[in-house]
């Protein structure tokens, strides 16, 4: 702690020297400390002092709310051209930014950064469940709509529940009659789960290999386009069994709409030079992240392109208009 | 014995350097707080978690600073309480009864020196009773569902009969204000807005930290203005320091038997640090029989107060470690400490995060030594700190108060909404309304909803699973005794001494 | 007289919440209680205790003198105004500004509150932002100095 503070000390008196790098570094996590979002920023923040990118240490600071929305709406307004402050996103605000949760601000009005991992959808049972693979569940599902109950992290409109009404879905089932129950959070839902309180757990594959290891849980599919590397490979898709269910949830950063092009290039530059770097796929992986890298207009196309796919998946679970 | 092997793994956290200095801080500044007269261990735990958590350290430290600061305000109450007559807490109330007049007639070393030795006594006590009943508590916790934890809550809201305070009306008023509060932001099941005004900043509900700022340290400010009245100049501390071996022999037994006293009421929710050194207290100058001098400076009316308002204190973390269950006010905050780290505090804890728990329980036996260190030959320094000038103690509590909430969440917004909800304080205060069921209420409301919803979710609306298991069975039939027992308890204590009226 | 009045505006509160809850209503919902129910029933029984508290008789509340009144009420208006400029003017200004007159209102002299003010300002700022690595903001203004 305070070897720690000494060394922010000293960065803040060397701070005064000129730099190409952008001032005051600082990465904003949307969200409580501990959460994905803190993971986020202390990805950004632990890369860029590895890779010597600054010269002040990286701040992590967090501004809670609405999976981003406070901070979406404190950075345009109040702090639009600090060259210094990203701000981390997920999955989750992109989907909130759809159904207009976010306030008046649309995709357009932040300049996206960087999606530097993603996370993937997993759909979950207990070790001893009768379900050994996506097709048992989704079967008994069809045929008893009444009998399964879903549980998951998230309120109706969430990453969780969409998970959750697309396997409905995929079982001829209505997302009004399947039945779900939303816990505080994924380590609620998971205790649930090997409480036998409910069947099935629509989760996130990074949150699973440690519960996979003590044999309490099995994962019937991985929710991604392709195998995923690492201890899952034994996993086998939901495409690869029939079924067309597919979340992946980004993470990355993005800076106000008023920061300045050098500075914004200097971002720019710095992911494109690290994401190429194997010292951080190595530190991703250690945050339980897959490799999704995307940065600058590529990113902002895909932003986009997200945005649409949800507003029509809002329009068919009647979630439009909240 | 595992228990053990758990508990020296817990002396492995605390006992890093990082842990040790950050307890030391904590015993430090509790003693401090303690000490101030209007600034509780509530106020001290309130307004140093947001700074913790400034501080980026990491929960366990996090926890081990504010149960330190915990420790230390129980200390330190009876400093201001002994010197000026003036209790430095409400847990020190009973501690001015003999301890001033022991001070006037030049005793106060000895008062000083007894009453820190026998808070000594009572946190230890507490502390070897945490470690034998808090494993055994959270062993069967592990079961809970969501119909368990509904009648857990359940059983936490009847404990509040201990809460009460004069007024049934104002105490049902001020819980109920924060079960309201508890349900503004997003309703996890259903994922809609409540009662947000579609203002973004209220999406994820009201902070926790920002209504406990409000409620304990902007009103206290309030309320200091108000009751500015000039404290009395402290009687120095003269002549002998310690206690003598004839003062030591008359309170052993006094000391152990409201050492053990205290913890069991700690332990009871709702029943906190006053209740348990008034009762002790009474019970003792009953015992002492004719020949006592309590009322004008018995040293055993020093000892049984400070020995049972540090066990209780120290007691009611039982509740709060193994079931999530708030005991005080000043335990709520603490579990506000663990969300703030996204840790749920309940059942599981101990399973889930023995880290935390057993460093915890480890650092209270650590903060307590550091405690009787400081409060017996450096008793000197801290009397000093009686006499920091208001005007320079107000501003400083009021800039520090509001920092700490700028630092959790970064917005001014939950700046100025804690100050309104700081003056909705105040009023409340003014008018007797008792504080702690609101800010259970609020800690309560939220989880005791959606757990309701859940379980009615999961048996498709049929109620009988909230009776299902024997764990909540059981819990039905502690919430019914919380709610007759205080009352039984009374009439049988007003048969035993018509005479003399119980002090409350 | 105090709990009448505060009795009757909790009540005018309570209605009003039922108003603005009554509309509650999810989109979709699995569950056979729903959001409305619980904060419903939570304000009924706050505006039940709201009339209890109209119906008391006896008042222990004791209000402080008028003059003291008014300081409570300006020390509560200085605090919110610090809320409220503590990041257009800078922690540094707005806390120097809300201690002056906070610290005159507990007795300090001038000279006392304008030192405590500065010395708490400047203090507080270097010991979290510098040294806790808290980041305050350092006002518009002040910016180019501080960087």
């Amino acid at each position: 702690m305070l070897k720690k503070s000494v060394l922010a000390l000293a960065a803040c008196v060397l701070a005064g020297s000129a730099f190409a790098a952008p001032e005051k570094p600082e990465c904003i996590a949307p969200a409580k400390p501990g959460g994905g979002f803190d993971l986020t920023c202390k990805l950004v923040q632990s890369a860029l002092q590895n890779g010597k990118y600054l010269d002040a240490p990286m701040r992590v600071t967090y501004m809670p709310g609405g999976i981003g929305a406070v901070a979406y709406n404190t950075v345009i307004a109040n702090r639009p051209a600090e060259g210094g402050t990203v701000v981390a996103f997920s999955g989750g605000s992109i989907l909130n930014l759809a159904l207009g949760k976010f306030g008046k601000y649309t995709e357009k009005d932040v300049k996206w950064v960087a999606a530097v991992g993603a996370d993937y959808g997993a759909v979950i049972v207990r070790a001893d469940s009768p379900y050994q693979n996506l097709k048992d569940l989704i079967e008994a599902t069809r045929a008893n709509p009444g009998k399964i109950v879903y549980g998951a992290g998230g309120s109706v409109g969430s990453q969780d529940w969409m998970k959750s009404a697309l396997i409905a879905r995929e079982a001829g089932v209505n997302y009004k009659n399947m039945r779900y129950v939303a816990f505080e959070g994924g380590g609620e839902a998971m205790t649930a789960l090997m409480g036998g309180h409910v069947q099935a757990y629509t989760g996130d594959a990074s949150e699973v290999a440690a519960h996979l290891k003590g044999g309490r849980v099995r994962v019937l599919a991985v929710l991604s386009p392709e195998r995923l590397p690492g201890e899952l490979t034994a996993i086998p898709t939901a495409i690869e069994q029939g079924y067309k269910v597919e979340w992946t949830i980004a993470r990355g950063y993005y800076v106000g709409p008023k920061v300045s092009d050098a500075d914004y290039r200097w971002w720019l530059g710095s992911f494109d030079k690290m994401l190429g770097s194997p010292e951080f796929d190595k530190l991703r992986a250690e945050r339980g992240l897959f490799p999704f890298n995307l940065t600058g207009d590529k990113l902002a196309d895909y932003v986009g392109k997200e945005v649409k796919r949800y507003t029509l998946l809002a329009q068919e679970f009647g979630l439009a208009g909240q | 014995m595992e228990t053990l092997s758990l508990l020296m793994q817990g002396f492995a956290v605390a006992g890093t350097p990082e842990n040790l200095m950050i307890a030391l801080v904590g015993c430090f500044l509790g003693t401090i707080v303690g000490l101030l007269p209007g600034l509780g261990p509530i106020n001290g735990v309130a307004i140093l978690l947001p700074i913790a958590f400034a501080m980026k350290l990491p929960p366990e430290s996090a926890l081990i600073l504010l149960c330190a600061v915990y420790a230390g305000c129980e200390y330190g109450g009876r400093i201001s309480a002994i010197l000026i007559n003036v209790p430095g807490d409400a847990g020190a109330v009973m501690t001015t009864l003999d301890g001033y007049p022991m001070a006037k007639k030049g005793l106060a070393g000895p008062a000083l020196s007894m009453s820190a030795l026998a808070s000594f006594i009572g946190a230890l006590v507490a502390t070897i009773g945490i470690v034998a009943f808090a494993p055994l508590l959270a062993e069967w916790a592990i079961a809970f569902g969501p119909a368990e934890y509904f009648v857990l809550m359940v059983l936490a809201l009847c404990c509040l009969g201990g809460l009460v305070g004069d007024s049934l009306p104002k105490a049902l008023t001020a819980c109920l204000i924060g079960l309201f509060l508890s349900t503004v932001g997003i309703d996890s099941n259903s994922g809609i807005y409540r009662y947000t005004f579609d203002l973004l900043h209220l999406q994820d509900g009201i902070p926790f930290i920002v209504i406990v700022i409000g409620l304990f340290a902007v009103s206290e400010l309030m309320l200091m203005l108000q009751n500015a009245h000039a404290a009395g100049e402290p009687i120095s501390v003269t002549g002998r320091l310690m206690f003598n071996t004839q003062e030591f022999m008359l309170a052993k037994w006094t000391m152990l038997r409201s050492a053990l006293s205290g913890f069991f009421i700690g332990v009871l929710p709702g029943a906190g640090a006053t209740i348990a050194s008034a009762m002790c207290y009474a019970a003792e100058r009953r015992m002492a029989g004719k020949d006592h001098q309590f009322g004008q400076g018995d040293i055993r009316g020093v000892a049984a107060p400070e020995a049972a308002n540090n066990a209780s204190a120290n007691g009611s973390l039982v509740p709060m470690l193994t079931l999530g269950v708030p005991g005080s006010g000043t335990t709520a905050v603490m579990i506000g400490a663990l969300t703030l780290y996204n840790i749920t505090p309940g059942p599981t804890l101990f399973q889930d995060q023995p880290v935390i728990v057993w460093g915890l329980i480890a650092s209270l036996f650590i903060a307590n030594v550091m405690l009787l260190v400081m409060n017996i030959p450096l008793i000197r320094v801290f009397v000093k700190f009686l006499s920091i000038p208001n005007w320079l103690l107000v501003p400083g509590v009021a800039a520090i108060s509001l920092v700490g909430v700028y630092a959790v969440h970064g917005t001014t917004f939950d700046l100025i909404l804690g100050t309104l909800i700081g003056g909705l304080g105040y009023l409340l205060r003014v008018m007797n309304f008792p504080i702690a069921p609101f800010i259970l209420g609020f800690v309560l409301g939220d989880m005791m909803e959606q757990n309701l919803r859940r379980a009615l979710s999961i048996s498709d609306g049929d109620p009988s699973i909230l009776f299902a298991s024997p764990i909540a069975i059981g819990l039905w039939v502690a919430a019914a005794a919380m709610l007759i027992g205080p009352r039984v308890m009374k009439a049988i204590d007003a048969r035993r001494v018509p005479q003399e009226a119980v002090a409350h | 007289m105090s709990e009448r009045i505060f009795g009757g505006v909790l009540l005018l509160m309570s209605l009003a919440g039922i108003w603005i809850g009554w509309d509650l209503r999810p989109p979709v919902s699995y569950e056979p209680v729903g959001p409305r129910a619980f904060p419903l029933l939570v304000l009924a029984l706050l505006g039940v205790c709201a009339v209890m508290l109209m119906r008391e008789k006896t008042s222990d509340t004791v209000w402080a003198p008028p003059p003291v009144l008014r300081r409570i009420g300006a020390l509560f208006l200085i605090v919110l105004a610090y809320a409220l400029l503590f990041d257009k003017l800078g922690f540094i200004v707005a806390t120097a500004l809300m201690t002056i007159p906070v610290a005159r209102f507990f007795g300090g002299s001038w000279k006392q509150s304008v030192a405590g003010g500065l010395g708490l300002g400047v203090g507080m700022f270097i010991f979290f932002d510098r040294l806790l690595d808290v980041a305050l903001p350092t006002g518009l203004w002040l910016n180019g100095i501080l960087g």
